[in-house]
């Protein structure tokens, strides 16, 4: 099987077609050469024999037999042929039997078959022959085989063969190795694939050696899969959470409804019953209502809602509405707005996250204590922020707060459903600005905004000039350049990996962890 | 009588409709597909419609949308289980008139329904009176008989709009979408109840008979008749 697969790898077929084309290549050179040699020969043979014949046929008559006999004694090679013929045809000298036919004796060179004298049983072979009729009406016939060609093209042939079989091998054998290699890492790979399949989510595939391509590849699946595994576990948690939040008012519901059949004896008492179970039921649907949304603004990459939007009448308009739920609880609401701006956004969504950051702020903010809201911008950007006396949001949980349903221990008797943060950390990221939050103590969430026209220009598709990759912390807000392990640059500030996990800001002289850095496209 | 057409296919929640609503002295008619509900809207000229979004056969919003294009201008409010905010807008947009998800609350959608029938004519007048309760539009000055009320901006707006609704049932959905014109669903649920509460205090001294009531559960009505 494994054979099989080796030789139907690709690698491996193409090491053979490329071995197959040298061959053929070294055989059509061969050929070349041969032909090229072999004209060669050929031509010096018919100067070497035109120019014996004109030296014989100026000898005089009494003189050729024996020059005739002197050329063939010579020829130890066995390679000339001679004959002096009477004009009828009869032998006169020479080691040919007669005048060969299709031979004109006008002195042009013609291969011809030149048979030996007296053995009609063997025939001679097929030679470069040239024949003139001499001034008494005889006839010299001189040919010069030529088969020397044979040999140097024999010679140069199995050079060729010697050099063409080695380098066909090693083509096969570098095909081969390519083939198996990549097999090798292929199964390697899924091997591990199949790991994570199985469940073993922090599995990753192997990034050895620096740029060749199966190794970038590699990196950018292993990418793919840190967002993966951080994704599944955030699912995974949620899951568990909406179980949980639903159960609890579930539960409160189904009890309540037991009881009153149970226990229920006036209609009033039923009543009574009957809307408690509702109240439970409404917070389920609550929290439903809440994820969905969430989902929606997460999942919604279209901004068919965008437009010009006034920050500080947005700013204004939350200030309007939780101004006598501050005030109930003796929290002052103040409002800051150093001048007007306008972002690039969808209004009622911006509400809704800044309604919200108020909510909670007024919310954790103690009797007697303080929410700010306050807009300071400049050209390119403007800056939302929600400060309240409150205690704030601790190191420890600044990470979790943005994580559906999280509610701080200290704080799970507030009503509350716990999807604020994320559904503003949402719709933050829709508009592609930042959330910030403060250190405690003191609550300090900030939302860090374009402009309207920096903003559009932000959303501009930026394909053509080849957009980067940068990542974001979406708790700081901070960018990064992925520029190797060890060292990161942001828009902002520098950052130092300390461990494989944290990074430190040295602006916020605190550990940021790595895995809260998300994808960001810019 | 007013008449109401209801396009619902599911079965239960059509009953529950009905009931209720026939309770209230409305008569409904109810169709439980689109195709027979654009018939019956054609033929019948009910005061309002209740129309579901998805329907077998016909989509709601088709129905809708059917009507309009026939001049029928019948205040219709398109019930829905799909939430989002880009289908509410689509739902108005093709002609619906208001927008209710489910699951919803049966006072709610009586409410809605009511409004749609008493919906206000775009008045040119400048005063508005209900009761005791006199309003000027251009002054933005409040009196309760020979009593000034002062009312901050985002109080006479509020007043303002339950006294062009007055003794109509307004839910606190309701009030957050007309009065501050805004699509969220506030994490303090007495969001509303507090405004509510001031305004009511500014506009029921002590001694005087009450005006704004609030219905358990549902939420407030301002009784113009005592």
């Amino acid at each position: 099987m494994r054979k099989i697969q080796f030789i139907r790898s690709n690698t491996f077929l193409w090491a053979l077609a490329v071995a197959a084309t040298l061959a053929l290549f070294v055989v059509g050179l061969f050929a070349f050469v041969y032909r090229q040699l072999d004209d060669y020969l050929i031509a010096r043979s018919d100067r070497m024999v035109t120019t014996q014949i004109n030296f014989m046929v100026d000898l005089p008559p009494d003189r050729r037999v024996r020059a005739i006999a002197d050329h063939l004694q010579q020829d130890s090679r066995r390679v000339h042929y001679a004959g002096l013929f009477s004009a009828d045809g009869a032998r006169l000298a020479g080691n040919i039997d007669r005048v060969p036919a299709g031979l004109d004796l006008d002195g042009t060179v013609r291969s011809v078959r030149l048979d030996p004298p007296g053995a009609t049983a063997v025939r001679g072979p097929i030679v470069r022959t040239v024949g003139r009729r001499l001034d008494d009406g005889d006839v010299l016939v001189l040919g010069r085989n030529v088969d020397e060609t044979r040999e140097i093209s024999n010679v140069v042939g199995q050079a060729l063969a010697l050099g063409v079989l080695p380098a066909f091998c090693l083509c096969l054998l570098a095909g081969a190795w390519l083939s198996v290699r990549a097999q090798k890492r292929v199964e390697e790979v899924n091997q591990r694939v199949q790991r994570i399949v199985a469940g073993e989510l922090r599995e990753r595939l192997p990034e050895d050696n620096a740029d060749d391509p199966f190794a970038r590849l590699a990196r950018i699946v292993n990418g793919m899969l840190d967002e993966m595994e951080t994704m599944i576990n955030a699912l995974a948690g949620v899951g568990n959470d909406i179980a949980h939040d639903l159960r609890t008012p579930l539960t409160r519901a189904r009890l309540a409804l037991e009881r009153g059949r149970t226990h229920a004896t006036t209609l009033e008492q039923l009543q009574e019953v009957v809307d408690k179970a509702i109240a439970g039921i409404d917070q389920s649907l609550a929290i439903i209502t809440a994820l969905l949304r969430l989902t929606e603004i997460e999942n919604n990459r279209r901004t068919a809602g965008f437009g010009n939007v006034a920050l500080d009448e947005i700013l204004r308009e939350v200030c309007d509405v939780y101004e006598p739920i501050a005030e109930d609880k003796g929290v002052a609401l103040g409002v800051l707005i150093g001048r007007g701006v306008q972002v690039w956004g969808d209004r009622d969504l911006l509400f809704e996250a800044i309604a919200n950051l108020v909510d909670n702020a007024v919310k954790f903010a103690p009797s007697g204590g303080q929410v700010n809201l306050e807009l300071e911008s400049d050209d390119r950007t403007a800056l939302v922020r929600v400060s309240d006396s409150g205690p704030g949001i601790s190191e420890q949980e600044r990470e979790a707060v943005l994580r559906r349903f999280y509610r701080s221990d200290k704080i799970r008797n507030t009503p509350g459903v716990g999807l604020g943060l994320s559904l503003v950390a949402a719709i933050v990221k829709l508009h592609g600005f930042r959330l910030i939050i403060g250190s405690a103590p003191g609550g300090r969430i900030e939302i860090l905004a374009w402009t309207a026209g920096e903003g559009r220009a932000r959303r501009m598709p930026v394909s053509n000039v080849g957009s980067r990759k940068r990542e974001v912390d979406v708790m700081t807000g901070l960018t990064r350049d992925r520029l190797g392990a060890g060292t990161c640059r942001t828009s902002e500030t520098e950052f130092r990996l300390v461990t494989p996990s944290l990074v430190a800001c040295p602006s916020a002289s605190r550990l940021i962890p790595v895995s809260r850095f998300g994808m960001w496209e810019q | 009588m007013t008449r109401i057409l209801l396009i619902e296919d599911d079965t239960e929640t059509a009953e529950a409709i009905v009931a209720e609503l026939a309770e209230r002295s409305f008569e409904v008619q109810w169709a439980p597909n689109g195709v027979e509900g654009l018939d019956r809207a054609r033929t019948s000229h009910p005061d309002a419609m209740i129309v579901d979004r998805m329907l077998p056969g016909m989509d709601g919003l088709t129905v809708v949308e059917a009507l309009r294009n026939d001049q029928i201008r019948t205040p219709v409010l398109v019930l829905s289980a799909l939430g989002a905010v880009d289908d509410r807008v689509r739902g108005l947009r093709m002609g619906g008139d208001d927008y209710l998800t489910k699951p919803f609350a049966i006072v709610e959608l009586v409410a809605r329904i009511e409004a749609l029938l008493r919906r206000p004519t775009e008045s040119r007048e400048t005063i508005l009176l209900a009761g005791p309760l006199e309003l000027d539009l251009i002054e933005r000055t409040a009196r309760r008989g020979e009593r000034e009320i002062d009312l901050l901006p985002r109080e006479f707006r509020l007043l303002e709009y339950m006294m062009r609704r007055s003794d109509q049932l307004l839910t606190r959905a309701m009030l957050l979408e007309e009065v501050w014109n805004y699509k969220f669903v506030p994490a303090t649920t007495n969001l509303i109840d507090v405004h509510m509460g001031r305004l009511r205090h500014k506009v029921d001294a002590p001694g005087e008979v009450q005006l704004i009531h609030n219905v358990r559960g549902s939420g407030f009505i301002l009784r113009s008749h005592q």
